[in-house]
């Protein structure tokens, strides 16, 4: 047999889990006030009035002691002294904030897809390729498309992470200088890039590569000029 | 094997026997051959709500042992799968059924041989609709929003299971567990089937067990009929909550169907609602309850054989 109204826990009493937050609980107070007040139709006959009384009385407690942080803390230790709660709830209950309606990610704490910086350094350390392409005097679109492979990172992923449009990204690896954007913004777009993959130093390989890209696009206008 | 659903509902004129109508219209409709019976002994008029006014059969030729099986008091209806047991032109003391022709026409309804059953009981707590109700576990409470209707659908509920535990035990015994749930919980206990149970769980264990196996069994239901516009629509959720919690009772809530004065037209025409109004509102809301009632019974019946 289920145990009667009485013996329930004030969290049984209002229908509610007990992690849930104050706004919640002031709705199930409600939804139970509906219930059982005089006169509501739906508990109409199903009670005696002095029965009515007491179950009014137990719930208006259930609600005042939940309500306030203090209260409900205590009543919590009870719970779990009595073993009717694990004991995992130790801290109140996060409060609920308005999440802005374009933000994609709703859930709590979750990271953008990808790899995160750690293991990215990781395999920066241990690759030989790139320690090679970095040493290098001259840093091109190619070498950089290279390091990403080599690094196993997509092209969406920094564009996502980086708000760069992706076409920039693609032009800026295949070395289209015709199609860059102007070179104090292109430097931007490569220190971006080069921080998304967490190469060291960002500062001098963006220079560095601002140097070749100066090189090789005077040289490709040349060739086109002959 | 067959599905039966007996529905029933407590307050007379709130739709057991319009809804028992349209649900074996549709269970009918999904290509089964689906029975309705009327027995709301001694004011039968199902018979007129499926298109057969004056049917040439009844089931008080069976009681009357006019004919030998409960099958042959069947009539067919003018539409394709269903069929009825009216109770039209009963003698007019049928009301007052005999126990043993009571346990006759029970085991006679077990036996007959159709997809799915549906019983339309009367209104009051007699102990014909009790027992009739508890052929089955898959009872369907039918009520109304408002307080007349609910306060008897409440007592109908707690006197299914009263009559439940009363099968239980002898007349002496019975009368014995009454005293003892009025001395341990005070007077008025005698009419809350929650505190006799506490009382069988102490006294007589074994009893206690079959009997909530029985209960955890049962798959009562509750339809809300001829909900307006300004009623509360989670009525039937409260309803079913406060019945779970205080008494211990599992119970679902079906659905709303809407009040509608169409209603009242198509009974008038004698035409069924669902053909004549089929896309107002309240035809919508029944053909839901129909799903909702018709479609699990599929997974149950598998549950069986399992």
């Amino acid at each position: 047999m289920r145990k009667s109204f009485a013996e329930l826990n004030y969290y049984e009493m209002l229908d509610i889990r007990p992690d849930a937050a104050a706004f919640e609980i002031r709705q199930a107070y409600d939804a139970a006030l509906q219930i059982y007040q005089p006169g509501s139709l739906v508990s109409h006959s199903f009670f005696t009035d002095a029965e009515r009384r007491e179950i009014l009385s137990l719930v208006e407690k259930a609600y005042r002691t939940l309500i306030q942080d203090q209260l409900r803390k205590a009543y919590d230790d009870e719970l779990v002294r009595r073993g009717e709660l694990d004991a995992v709830r130790e801290t109140a209950p996060a409060v609920k904030k308005p999440v802005g309606i374009f933000s994609i990610s709703r859930g709590r704490g979750r990271q953008p897809a990808g790899p995160n910086p750690e293991s990215l350094k990781n395999r920066i350390l241990q690759s030989a390729r790139i320690r090679e392409l970095t040493g290098r005097p001259a840093l091109s679109g190619e070498d950089l498309k290279q390091i990403r492979e080599e690094l196993d990172v997509t092209l969406e992923e920094i564009s996502q992470a980086t708000k760069i449009r992706q076409d920039h990204l693609i032009n800026i690896e295949e070395d289209c200088f015709a199609r860059l954007p102007a070179a104090v913004f292109l430097k931007g777009f490569v220190k971006s890039y080069l921080k998304y993959l967490c190469l060291k130093p960002a500062e001098e390989l963006a220079a560095r590569y601002m140097e070749t890209f100066a090189r090789l696009s005077q040289s490709q206008r040349a060739e086109e000029n002959k | 094997m067959a599905h039966i659903w007996p529905i029933g509902g407590g307050k007379g004129g709130s739709g057991k026997s319009f809804i028992t109508s349209s649900l074996g219209r549709l269970s009918a409709g999904l290509g089964r051959r689906t029975l309705v019976i009327d027995l709301d002994l001694g004011a039968a008029n199902l018979h007129t709500l499926v298109g057969v006014p004056y049917p040439s059969k009844s089931f008080s030729d069976f009681l009357q042992k006019k004919v030998t099986r409960l099958d042959d008091t069947v009539v067919e209806t003018p539409f394709e799968n269903l069929f009825l047991i009216s109770g039209a032109q009963d003698p007019f003391d049928i009301a007052n059924l005999p126990y043993e022709q009571k346990i006759k026409a029970l085991r006679a309804i077990m036996r007959l041989d159709y997809a799915c059953i549906l019983l339309d009981l009367g209104a009051g707590t007699s102990f014909n609709t009790l027992d009739f109700f508890l052929l089955s576990q898959n009872g369907i409470f039918i009520t109304t929003p408002e307080p007349t209707s609910i306060e008897n659908v409440y007592r109908l509920i707690r006197s299914v299971y009263f009559r439940r535990i009363r099968y239980c035990f002898s007349v002496s015994q019975f009368k014995a567990l009454e005293e003892e749930a009025i001395e341990q919980f005070g007077e008025g206990a005698f009419n809350k089937p929650e505190c006799m149970m506490k009382v069988i769980e102490r006294d007589h264990p074994e009893s206690y067990r079959e009997l909530q196996n029985d209960f955890n069994a049962f798959r009562f239901r509750l339809v809300i009929n001829q909900l307006h516009k300004r009623d509360n629509a989670v009525l039937g959720l409260h309803i079913c909550r406060i019945i779970e919690k205080h008494m211990g009772l599992g119970i679902e809530f079906t659905g709303n169907v809407s009040y509608d004065d169409h209603v009242h037209d198509a009974i008038c025409q004698q035409v069924s609602f669902l053909d004549r109004y089929p896309y107002t509102k309240t035809a919508g809301e029944l053909r839901a309850v129909g799903r909702q009632i018709f479609q699990p019974a599929g997974r149950q019946l598998m549950l069986q054989y399992v």
